[in-house]
C-alpha cells in the first residue's frame, strides 16, 4: 500500500515517543487521552466534543477551541482502517484528506508514529515541478525536502 | 487557523488529479490556450475542458475574454492558499506531538494524588 499511496506525494510526519505502543495507541483513539494533546499551542479540545468510533466507517470528530478568542474549528472524520495497536487511517469528510497513522514498536518502550496525508496537492515535487514555478510551489520543494529525509524515494 | 472551506477544498479536490497538476505546471511556465494544453496530454479538448473548468472554479486559473482563444492563466495566490493549508498543516502536528509527548510523560510518571490521565472505563 505504500507504494500505492507514494505517488500521491503525501505529507510525512515521524516522532518517536518514549512510551510503549499500546499506550501511544490509545492515546490517538480515546477521547480521554486525545483531549489532553489533540489541539495544538494555543488551542484546546473539549473532551464532551471529541467522538471517536474506532473501526472502518466509524466516526472521529474533535471541536478544537482557541484559548484567547474562543473561536472552533471542527474536524470531522471517518475511519477507514483501525488495526490495533499498529495502525489507524481517517478521512476528513470536510477536505478528503486521509491521514494514516502507523505505530511502529521500537523496543525499550519507545514507538515511532508515522502520520502520512495523502490527497494533498504535495505531487508538485514530481517531474511536472519545473524551475520559474511560482513562489508556492518552491514552498511545496522546501517543505517536501524537510520532510523526506525519513523514507525512501 | 481559520481554513477558508470551500475554495480551498475545491483546490484541493482540483490537485488531487495528475492531469490537473500538470496542466498548473505547464501554466507555471505561463499563460496558454487550450490547444496548447491539450498537446502533451492524450486527451480530447472536451476532456482538457473539463478540467480547466474544475481549475477555473477553485480560483487556480483565470481565462481571458480574448478572442476564441481564451488563454488560461495560473493564479498564484489560490496555490498559496493550499501552501499554507499545507505549512498549518504541519505545524499541528508538529504542536500536537509536542503535547502528546508531554502526556505521555505525565502517565508514565503519575504525580501521588493526580492519576486521572489514565482512567477511561
Amino acid at each position: 500500500m505504500n507504494d500505492h499511496a507514494a505517488n500521491a506525494a503525501e505529507l510525512s510526519y515521524v516522532r518517536v515517543f518514549a512510551a510503549p505502543r499500546e499506550l501511544v495507541f490509545r492515546c490517538m483513539i480515546e477521547p480521554e487521552h486525545l483531549t489532553h494533546f489533540w489541539g495544538p499551542a494555543g488551542m484546546h479540545t473539549p473532551l464532551e466534543n471529541i467522538k471517536v468510533d474506532p473501526r472502518p466507517g466509524g466516526v472521529f470528530e474533535t471541536v478544537m477551541v482557541n484559548d484567547s478568542d474562543g473561536s472552533q474549528y471542527a474536524m470531522r472524520a471517518v475511519f477507514v482502517e483501525v488495526i490495533e495497536p499498529e495502525r489507524l487511517v481517517w478521512t476528513d469528510s470536510d477536505t478528503g484528506v486521509t491521514t494514516t497513522s502507523t505505530f511502529r514498536d521500537l523496543g525499550d518502550a519507545r514507538t515511532e508514529v508515522h502520520i502520512r496525508q495523502a490527497n494533498v496537492p504535495v505531487a508538485f515535487r514530481s517531474q511536472q515541478a519545473q524551475a520559474g514555478f511560482s513562489t508556492s510551489l518552491d514552498r511545496f520543494a522546501s517543505y517536501v525536502g524537510a520532510m523526506s529525509g525519513d523514507r525512501d524515494r | 487557523m481559520a481554513v477558508a472551506a470551500d475554495r480551498l477544498d475545491a483546490t484541493f479536490i482540483a490537485l488531487a488529479d495528475p492531469t490537473r497538476r500538470a496542466i498548473v505546471a505547464r501554466l507555471a511556465t505561463g499563460d496558454a490556450t487550450v490547444n496548447e494544453l491539450a498537446g502533451p496530454f492524450t486527451m480530447t479538448l472536451p476532456g482538457i475542458s473539463k478540467h480547466l473548468k474544475v481549475l477555473e472554479r477553485c480560483g487556480l486559473i483565470t481565462r481571458t475574454r480574448r478572442a476564441q482563444f481564451r488563454p488560461c492563466h495560473l493564479e498564484p495566490a489560490a496555490l498559496d492558499a493550499a501552501a499554507d493549508w499545507i505549512e498549518e498543516n504541519r505545524r499541528i502536528w508538529r504542536e500536537r506531538f509536542d503535547k502528546l509527548d508531554d502526556h505521555l510523560r505525565d502517565l508514565q510518571q503519575p504525580p501521588p494524588a493526580t492519576r486521572k490521565d489514565t482512567a477511561h472505563e
